[in-house]
């Protein structure tokens, strides 16, 4: 709830107080809310990937659980990165959508991790259903780094980086703090969501068992 | 002078604002009707 809040602190920071840029318009404003809901997609995915490692080493279910939290919430925050990317592209490319390989890969991420969803509904037994959405959410983290990597390796319509690089980030100050306030926000709400996300498998997965005990 | 997009600016503001609030209520939905039927 706290970071919801918070998320309406960024609107009127990126809103009202953050300035027009010069080229693109009011359009860029875009920016605050696509490249942290990005960043924190490839960290929800990665972390379900890493965690789907250890559930396969430790075979513990709970690490299942938080996996399966973990790429949900990558799901939401991969919808807003998919709707709000080409709703930027269109004013200032020209056009909604470009089979290049930055967005044809993101893409792909995503709806890796939709059939990693679609896969836990319809596989009943617990094992095999965790077995099988590790190695689903292994093959997800695999694939961040080449996404990362696609404007260097590829010509894409895709900016460069333009924090996330080796040398200083090439954005005016005022920006760039509206930028990583936005950032912090979004980690935020992705560790409440996995919080509550978490919290609910847990409930499902006591009655389950109660329920299993009953019959 | 820069162009004027903000239409396109306004839309995508709504759009997360949309997502986040509704993923929000989903979530609390469903945990409120597990710890109910618990």
């Amino acid at each position: 709830m706290l970071s919801l809040v918070l998320l309406a602190g960024i609107y009127v920071r990126a809103l009202v107080f953050t300035p027009i840029e010069a080229t693109q318009g009011a359009a860029q404003k875009i920016f605050y809310l696509h490249v942290p809901a990005a960043i924190c997609t490839e960290l929800a995915f990665g972390i379900c990937g890493l965690v789907s490692i250890a559930y396969l080493w430790l075979k513990d279910r709970r690490m299942d659980m938080f996996a399966s939290s973990s790429a949900e919430v990558g799901v939401a925050f991969g919808t807003i990165i998919l709707t709000t990317g080409p709703i930027w592209g269109k004013p200032i490319w020209g056009t909604w959508w470009s089979w290049d390989a930055r967005l044809t890969s993101t893409l792909f991420l995503f709806l890796l991790f939709v059939g990693y969803m679609v896969l836990r509904g319809v596989v009943t037994d617990p094992d095999l259903r965790a077995r099988f959405s590790a190695v689903i959410g292994i093959m997800g983290l695999v694939l961040i780094p080449f996404i990362h990597l696609t404007v260097y390796l590829f010509r894409t319509l895709h900016p460069m980086p333009i924090v996330l690089k080796p040398s200083a980030p090439s954005l005016p100050a005022v920006m760039l703090v509206t930028l990583l306030l936005s950032f912090g926000v979004f980690v935020l709400l992705y560790v409440g969501f996995v919080m509550q996300r978490y919290a609910l498998a847990i409930l499902r997965d006591v009655r389950d068992e109660e329920a299993a005990n009953a019959a | 002078m820069p162009p004027d997009n903000s239409g396109y600016m306004v839309a995508a503001y709504i759009i997360v604002g949309v997502v986040v609030v509704g993923y929000f209520i989903s979530l609390w939905v469903r945990v409120r009707d597990a710890a109910k039927k618990k």
